[in-house]
């Protein structure tokens, strides 16, 4: 992989009430996935949004491609995120539109009036197609219509229609099932090699990070405390990324225990409901 | 301190809707659909607001007058009381309640669901998208339920007249040309078009500032409520000693 950075977070800070972000240095490389693990709070969602501009830093830059997100002119920003795209927590659909006027939101405006009606569609769908969602079946659809997966893939279908650069991925399995989670898992990875796209990944899934990761870093109060290949975050001896480690160990040998006993529960008779609650 | 920051907010916004108008961002279609949504949709609570204001004022003048001045002088102030105050007010009451609520609400829940951002993630610029549609819409919309107000409530206050008074159409009208300036007209529309836009730019505003999930929702829409009846009561007090003196 080759050495340039394309994103390049420099000494980025930002407080609320308390500081989240006390000095995040990193530089993403272009066509690498790098995954960001942390606890909850710790400023990870924080750094991604300051990578377009939804949340301006305290102090630090934004460069993509060696050009400020926060200095440059308005229609130089405006060039820069065309070339981004952001896959929101809850994809962040417009409730208001049905899934083909959403996907085509992904399409740059001035790319829309330049396209014929006919090879929209066809963009849109093969878009759809790629995130495995029929598109014959959900394009005239509300997202209210959709299942909380489907809605993640729509999202992605979003994302990927205009063939961005750089795609950003905040907690994109949060919220889905098992199943779920690994099918956006595998699409993260597929759209990243297929495309070759830049792809920032802030999730809670260490096994998925790890496995579509070239790179995972680990945010603690704010700060860079661990960047490394997935191979380096598994060996490290860092209390903390072991601790972490654990931490999702446990919770995966919980889950497995509440599932074990929930199937023990479905066994029973007249707790169908159960399933349909639980997933 | 915080008053002072949603004034600059808001100032803020009307210059940026002012400039995607002058670049011409703003969709057509969007303003016809908003102006649908608003002015259709709030027609009938805005006749039977208009309905009522023009009986009870019929009414209450009559029983006031009917021993005291002639009563072809209750057609004067019908149309003077309807037509300089309660068709604007209670229209603009109207507005705020089924309009500048549901604005708030609808840009707040796209605020707390990052559909605001996905917007701005897109390229999209939520001032032309969500804000300006809305605000021209109304600006066009609301001097027209106005105008109709005004008619309605003069009609209805005519008829209340004649059949509770026994005062005919003949005499109303007589009254209401006698004190009518033309002027008044004029200034109620003004009044209507104030109105049209301090509502919904309020409430945009309070849509798009909305942060904390549902309750963030209820308190902003709540706030925006109670702002937009302060502002249209503010307005509606500045205008006599501005435009009728």
């Amino acid at each position: 992989m080759a050495e340039e950075a394309m994103i390049a977070y420099e000494d980025v800070h930002k407080r609320f009430d308390t500081p989240v972000l006390s000095g995040v240095s990193l530089n993403v490389v272009r066509g690498e996935t790098i995954s960001i693990l942390g606890t909850s709070g710790t400023g990870k969602s924080v750094l991604l949004k300051t990578t377009i501009g939804l949340i301006t830093p305290d102090r630090g830059d934004v460069k993509i491609d060696g050009e400020s997100v926060y200095h440059s002119s308005r229609t130089g920003i405006r060039a820069l995120r065309r070339t981004v795209r952001y896959v929101f927590q809850y994809a962040a659909l417009f409730d208001s539109l049905n899934i083909y006027d959403n996907v085509a939101m992904g399409l740059d405006p001035e790319t829309i009036k330049t396209l014929d009606k006919k090879v929209m569609l066809e963009r849109i769908a093969n878009s759809l197609e790629n995130v495995n969602l029929d598109p014959g079946k959900v394009l005239s659809k509300l997202p209210a219509e959709l299942s909380g997966g489907m809605r993640k893939r729509v999202g992605l279908a979003r994302a990927i229609v205009g063939e961005p650069r750089i795609i950003l991925y905040d907690e994109p399995v949060t919220g889905l099932d098992p199943v779920n989670a690994a099918t956006v898992n595998r699409l993260i990875m597929s759209i990243a090699e297929r495309t070759k796209v830049t792809s920032i990944v802030v999730t809670h899934d260490i096994e998925g990070a790890l496995e579509m990761s070239h790179r995972v870093a680990l945010l603690d109060n704010g700060k860079l405390r661990f960047i490394g290949t997935p191979g380096e975050f598994r060996q490290s001896e860092d209390p903390l990324v072991m601790a972490f480690a654990d931490r999702q160990a446990a919770a995966r040998a919980a889950l497995k225990l509440i599932e074990h006993e929930t199937s023990d529960d479905d066994n029973e008779p007249g707790s169908a409901h159960a399933v349909s609650i639980g997933v | 301190m915080g008053f002072a920051r949603h004034v600059g907010q808001i100032s803020l916004l009307t210059v940026r809707i002012v400039m995607a108008v002058l670049q011409g961002g703003v969709s057509i279609k969007m303003i016809f659909t908003q102006a649908y949504e608003q002015g259709i949709g709030s027609l009938p609570l805005v006749l039977v607001t208009a309905v009522l204001s023009g009986i009870v004022t019929s009414q209450q003048g009559g029983y006031q007058f009917s021993s005291s001045v002639p009563l072809y002088v209750l057609g004067s102030v019908v149309a003077s009381s309807v037509v300089l105050e309660l068709g604007p007010v209670m229209t603009a009451f109207v507005l705020i309640g089924r309009v500048g609520a549901r604005i708030t609400a609808e840009i707040g829940t796209m605020a707390v669901s990052e559909q605001v951002d996905a917007l701005v993630s897109l390229g999209r610029d939520p001032v032309p998208y969500l804000a300006a549609p809305r605000v021209l819409a109304s600006m066009v919309v609301t001097p027209v339920l106005v105008g109709v107000a005004n008619a309605v409530g003069v009609l209805t206050g005519l008829l209340a007249a004649r059949a509770t008074m026994g005062l005919g159409p003949e005499g109303f009208l007589y009254g209401a040309r006698l004190y009518w300036h033309s002027w008044d007209l004029l200034y109620s529309l003004a009044k209507a078009f104030v109105f049209g836009f301090t509502i919904p730019i309020i409430s945009v505003h309070m849509g798009l500032i909305t942060h904390g999930g549902a309750e963030g929702v209820g308190r902003n829409t709540t706030t925006s409520v109670v702002f937009m009846i302060i502002t249209v009561l503010v307005v509606d007090a500045t205008f006599p000693p501005l435009f009728l003196n």
